[in-house]
């Protein structure tokens, strides 16, 4: 099925951005369950399940053109949302391959991977790019090869090595990011750039993650979802421009927060590379109005009761502490009272 | 409970090495670094700083055994390139603010010393390098909860998160949500 893209949407000054009916039953809504801790919420990522989010290697969306182009506006006025290490030069190839295998894969209608030997030519029909280089050589390329691919897919990426038993950021492609920093973070290890974490340190969610993720097996990727909240449509929540957009967290009501206010759902999918051993972690986010969710009724009834419930200090740590009591008023019009189903399914087939 | 924010602790002669040498951002080492039974001369060579413009450092290695430099990065400059003279069995020491330690630090990394092989406790003072991550300047010897970003000029609040590659503190504009809702500053890196 050819996906109906939406190039002129906007994440910014205009906040240009809505969901298809489709988008919305797609959504990977991140909650099994009415309440929220953190936990070692890893499962293998194999097609198929709850969501029309876990369909593909990596997920495109009527998102992809709009967001694509966001990509390129962050970098243009930050190159630094791009850094790599010098020694993650393999890593860069590995990412390479995997996306662009993945993509032609996954849509053929868009992608194309052509290969003779080393000698690739590769076609993105959605962006109107073709391009034919030789693997492995970074002349042959218009950027280096993490920064190439990764400008044209949506969502973040980090590159970790691994070594004396660790996992260290030693590179990424970070513009859509729920407020960290890939320039403060670059080089740091597991526990290190997980360090303003509350809570999840000390129930050893950050031990037991680590040790699952060093025994990560190249062809067996794995995927989470997390989660947070974010004011407007809006995919550069950095550090960087925090003084741009923090000021929206004072501009919601209880007439436009049901509109303005959106969950932010990361699905993070992690893959072990076969020529560097570094694993390659996506971060893909998916925004969607608490009024868009709303209309799935068993989402409205389980957002009310997460977001009513959250542990103090997650929710200061997602930066909610401004607006959450709005939030929870609002969506208890949506929240009958009904047991709901496990599961993050919607249990509904149309709206 | 900042995770990425480096503990120390006070230094042992490491019985693995073969030539130990201790560098300090102050003229004596300070004692109170040291592990019980350590003392200053259990090391083959000391670095300090004198703080004038005429210190000369002697010149050959391991003739004598105290040098003295005009500044840190006088000293700095002095163990990049004897760090890319040493052998196996080397071991580097350093004592004092953060700022200088991680400096020494990121040279023995560079020269693939790891692990146990340098080892680094903060004396003194307790000052930060605050990291803008709006601006990317670095202010240094920031003693209060919030500072003034020396290149952009936005409130900084002093994160507990700690880069050992920037060798700074995070800083995030305090007031970015409701500009002039500046908590009251108070000076807690002394
Ligand atoms: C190599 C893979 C990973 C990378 C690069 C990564 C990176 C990050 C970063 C940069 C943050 C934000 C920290 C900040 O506030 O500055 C974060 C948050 C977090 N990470 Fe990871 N992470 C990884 C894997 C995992 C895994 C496997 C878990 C499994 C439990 C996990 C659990 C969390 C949690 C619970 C948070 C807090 C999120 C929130 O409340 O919004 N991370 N991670």
């Amino acid at each position: 099925m050819s996906i109906a893209y939406k190039p002129d949407e906007t994440f910014r000054d205009d906040f240009v951005y809505s969901n298809s009916d489709t988008a919305i039953l797609r959504f990977p809504f991140p909650f099994i369950e009415d309440e929220y801790m953190y936990s070692v919420n890893i499962e293998p990522h194999v097609r198929g399940g709850e969501t029309g989010a876990f369909e593909a290697v990596f997920d495109v969306d009527e998102h992809y053109i709009a967001e694509c182009r966001e990509r390129a506006m962050v970098l243009e006025q930050d190159p630094n949302r791009c850094m790599v290490l010098p020694h993650m030069m393999t890593a860069q190839w590995d990412t390479l391959e995997l996306i662009m295998e993945s993509l032609a894969e996954d849509y053929p209608e868009d992608f194309t991977l052509e290969k003779d030997g080393d000698a690739w030519t590769w076609t993105n029909r959605p962006l109107g790019i073709k391009d034919s280089f030789v693997f492995g050589d970074v002349d042959s390329l218009p950027l280096e090869p993490f920064e190439y691919i990764t400008r044209q897919a949506q969502g973040d990426f980090t590159l970790q090595d691994q070594r004396e038993n660790n996992l260290f950021m030693d590179g990424g492609m970070v513009t859509t990011q729920a407020d960290w920093s890939l320039e403060f973070d670059l080089g740091m290890s597991f526990h290190e750039w997980h360090g303003p974490v509350p809570v999840a340190h000390e129930i050893n969610v950050f031990d037991r993650a680590l040790q699952y993720l060093l025994r990560l097996q190249y062809g067996n990727p794995v995927r989470r979802l997390n989660w947070t909240m974010t004011v407007n449509p809006r995919l550069d929540t950095s550090p960087e421009n925090y003084p741009i957009w923090g000021p929206d967290r004072t501009t919601l009501t209880p007439e436009n927060i049901g509109g303005k206010l959106h969950l932010r759902v990361e699905l993070q999918t992690l893959f072990r590379l076969p020529r560097s051993n570094a694993i390659l972690f996506g971060i893909r986010c998916y925004l969607a109005s608490l009024d868009e969710l709303t209309r799935v009724p068993k989402w409205g009834r389980r957002l009310h009761r997460v977001l009513r419930d959250l542990h103090p200090e997650i929710a200061e740590y997602k930066g909610t502490t401004r607006y959450r009591e709005m939030a929870v008023d609002y969506l208890s019009q949506f929240d009958d009272g009904e047991p709901t189903s496990p599961g993050i399914g919607p249990d509904v087939e149309s709206l | 409970m900042s995770k990425s924010r480096p503990t120390y602790s006070p230094l042992y002669l490491d019985k693995t090495g073969k030539r130990h040498l201790i560098v300090s951002d102050t003229a004596e080492i300070p004692a109170e670094a040291l592990a019980d039974g350590v003392t200053p001369d259990m090391f083959d060579e000391r670095w300090t700083i004198a703080g004038h413009s005429k210190a000369i450092p002697g010149t050959e290695r391991g003739a004598v055994a105290d040098h003295e430099f005009r500044s840190m990065n006088h000293l700095l400059i002095a163990l990049r390139r004897r760090l890319g003279e040493e052998k196996m069995g080397f071991r580097l020491y350093a004592v004092g603010a953060e700022g200088f330690l991680w400096e020494v630090r990121t040279a023995a990394v560079v020269v693939g010393m790891g692990g146990g092989e340098v080892q680094l406790n903060q004396v003194g003072s307790q000052a930060r390098r605050v990291f803008c991550n709006h601006c990317r300047t670095i202010t240094e010897g920031v003693t209060t909860n919030i500072v003034e970003c020396a290149g952009c000029g936005a409130n900084l609040f002093v994160r507990d998160h700690f880069s050992r590659r920037l060798n700074a503190f995070a800083g995030f504009q305090v007031d970015a949500e409701e500009p002039g809702d500046i908590p009251e500053i108070e000076e807690i890196y002394r």
